[in-house]
């Protein structure tokens, strides 16, 4: 329940807020930073089902292709959950660095469907910049986004809370 | 353990993968009534309230951000609007004397014009809402949908010029389909007496429009307007009524204009920052859409 609300609420604040800003020359992206730090907490199972499932509900809400945003944010949800469950997050700048790697994966995998798709008008350059900026967005976003998923999704995840009570518990039966 | 955990992680990933081909080929060939369709509008429909309600919610923390940038880009904006405004000023006194004899020609034919707003039209004001953020869609959701009159193809405006069309609607939303997004093409004119053309986008460049396939043989001048054609060929009519406009003309190099018949125009309306249109509704649209033609796809 509490993912799915967070799912809910990052499309809305997105859609409603993030994608009217502007900010030097590109527009932040929330959507790949959110699944990144489910799927860094979750595990690619979880994270591949986040995004495949926030990628549907973006692409109804805002009336697009349906399965498109599925299958890119399925792929950044799973990515960032197999990380996880290979490597140990042995540094706080991990989860931007990768939010941020991700975010230029997906948007170049986004690009490549909608040129298989068929885009009709000529491509500017300048979609790189806007590819770019939105990168280090996802960089900046992913630094508060990541510890403020970790302590709302805590009870609803696996990461760390139940060994760290066993700990507590063995502390005070000692004492 | 471990091989059945590796087992069941794949076997979701291939699901998930299977799920949204089929539903990408399925809904990229059904039409527009399909139940995929369907079944994403009523989506679209609940989430409607939550985007116009967020959409309000942060408003003034949107506005203080773009207030930042506003005031950075402010400074080297003075210098080019003061030049725009001393070319402005010769162009009014020229307009001026090309309003009073249009009048006079208008007068003759018994023609009538409400404003800025094409006879026949409607205009029904809405906001934006939601938009997409990436930049291979360029689409926009506003706050009125079919219960306001509004319906596919419908031209929005806003008081600069042409935004786009209308591509989906649910009751009480719409997606408009930008001039910059790829799968838009306007018939255009470009204004005096100049030669008419499909204004086309640069995708990831909103802030450039290409004009294409304009009539060889006619030149194009630098600063020239270019607004929307309005054609009619027997009962055929264009999506967009004839007049709306649409840019003013930046690029014109005659090598350019010989070997590729095009040139480059910078639209009026910046689509990043609008966030109040209007859709112009035509009373009665229920025969309108088999109107439209193939020169017009957006």
């Amino acid at each position: 329940m509490r993912i799915a609300l967070l799912l809910i609420a990052g499309v809305v604040v997105q859609l409603g807020f993030l994608s009217h800003i502007s900010v030097l020359g590109g527009t932040p992206d929330l959507l790949p930073v959110l699944i990144v730090c489910v799927g860094l907490l979750g595990g690619a199972v979880i994270g591949a089902v986040c995004g495949f499932s926030i990628g549907l509900l973006v692409d109804s809400a805002l009336l697009q292709t349906l399965g498109v945003s599925s299958l890119v944010l399925l792929a950044v949800g799973y990515l960032a959950g197999r990380y996880r469950e290979t490597f140990a997050l042995t540094s706080p700048l991990v989860p931007p660095a990768l939010a941020a790697a991700l975010t230029l994966f997906g948007a170049f995998a986004f690009g490549a469907i909608q040129l298989m798709l068929g885009v009709e008008a000529p491509i500017s350059l300048l979609i790189l910049r806007e590819i770019l900026v939105q990168t280090l967005l996802s960089f900046v976003l992913a630094i508060p986004m990541f510890p403020a998923v970790r302590w709302l999704l805590r009870p609803a995840l696996v990461d760390g809370t139940p060994q760290r009570r066993r700990r507590i518990r063995g502390v005070m039966r000692a004492a | 353990m471990y091989r059945k955990q590796v087992r069941r992680r794949r076997a979701v990933l291939v699901l998930l993968v299977i799920v949204s081909l089929v539903l990408l080929s399925s809904h990229f060939s059904e039409s527009s009534s399909g139940p995929l369709h369907s079944i994403q509008r009523g989506v679209a429909t609940v989430l409607g309230p939550f985007e116009e309600g967020a959409d309000r919610a942060l408003k003034p923390a949107r506005d203080s951000i773009d207030w930042f940038g506003d005031t950075f880009e402010a400074r080297g904006e003075n210098e080019d609007l003061q030049a725009e405004v001393e070319d402005l000023r010769d162009r009014v006194a020229e307009a001026e004397s090309a309003i009073g004899e249009n009048k006079e020609l208008r007068a003759l034919v018994n023609l009538e014009r409400q404003g800025g707003i094409p006879e026949g039209r409607e205009p029904v004001t809405s906001r934006v809402i939601g938009r997409s953020p990436t930049v291979w869609y360029s689409t926009v959701t506003i706050d009125k949908g079919s219960s306001s009159g509004i319906d596919e193809d419908d031209p929005v405006i806003t008081g600069g010029g042409l935004v786009g069309r209308v591509t989906e609607m649910t009751s009480g939303t719409a997606r408009v389909t930008l001039i910059t997004d790829h799968r838009s093409a306007v018939s255009a004119k470009v204004l005096p007496n100049g030669p008419s053309g499909v204004i086309t986008p640069e995708v990831g460049d909103p802030g450039e429009l290409l004009l294409d396939f304009i009539e060889e043989d006619r030149e194009v001048d630098e600063g020239q307007m270019v607004v929307t054609a309005g054609w009619r060929s027997g009962n055929l009519t264009s999506l967009f009524p004839y007049g709306i406009e649409i840019g003013r003309v930046t690029d014109a190099s005659l090598d350019e204009q010989q070997t590729y018949q095009r040139v480059h125009v910078r639209p009026f309306v910046d689509v990043r920052e609008m966030e109040i249109v209007q859709v112009l509704t035509e009373p009665g649209d229920g025969d309108r859409k088999s109107q439209a033609a193939a020169g017009d796809t957006g």
